[in-house]
């Protein structure tokens, strides 16, 4: 199996989509990239000669960021926010959502798992 | 829809001139503002206003990372931060 940009390994799929298994890599850029490097978008990962994956690799890491750096970027954004006490920055803090949805139903992918109280039900009698 | 380009950020005319006027003389005094929705600019680096959140004034220092917020970013309106830990059963008799 080919290797690409360190960790990630695309498998038996076509090129178009093996690449999507790298972060920061989707179907836009997929496509941009074998389309500016004239391969076949339908060939398998596998097929690919040497010398093909390696222009992918250093096209990516020349045009987009990707893997590491894309997270890099991500979290330098965040703490940004975390550090001059805005308001977003405070909702990340918090870990709520921080684009002004509702907090009293769901939310629960930025709230993480219910925390149930206890004997809520008896309190009211 | 974003703002339009040719409009430029909106910040309130009084408290542009205002800043404007220190700027001029080099004083830094804090300025008292209700105005939340105002675009912070590069000119207002360094400067302190006092923010209004509904209830107080609260101060916020400008720094060079804030350009582009606005000022009612950083006056926070609502005061709940979270259920007390203890546990509630044993209040119930």
């Amino acid at each position: 199996m080919p290797r690409l940009l360190g960790v990630d390994i695309p498998n038996e799929k076509r090129i178009e989509i093996a690449l999507q298994y790298i972060y920061g890599v989707g179907p836009a850029v997929a496509k941009k990239v074998l389309k500016e490097l004239a391969i076949n978008p339908g060939v398998h990962a596998k097929d690919l000669k040497d010398d093909e994956i390696a222009n992918i690799a250093t096209y990516l890491e020349k045009n987009f960021p990707v893997e590491g750096a894309l997270r890099r970027l991500t979290m330098q954004n965040v703490n940004r926010l975390k550090e001059i006490y805005c308001y977003r920055g405070l909702r990340h803090r918090r870990g709520l959502p921080v684009r002004g949805q509702r907090t009293r139903s769901n939310s629960r992918t930025r709230k993480g798992p219910r925390k149930t109280v206890a004997n809520k039900k008896i309190l009211r009698k | 829809m974003s703002r339009s380009i040719t409009k430029g950020p909106f910040v309130h005319p009084s408290l542009a001139k205002k800043v404007a006027a220190m700027n001029k003389k080099g004083v830094k005094d804090p300025i008292q503002t209700w105005s939340r929705a105002s675009v912070i600019l590069p000119e207002f680096v360094g400067h302190t206003f006092n923010v209004h959140n509904g209830r107080t004034f609260l101060k916020v220092y400008v720094t060079e990372d804030m350009v582009g917020h606005r000022l009612g970013e950083f006056s926070p309106t609502r005061t709940f931060r979270g259920h007390s830990t203890k546990k509630v059963e044993e209040a119930a008799p």
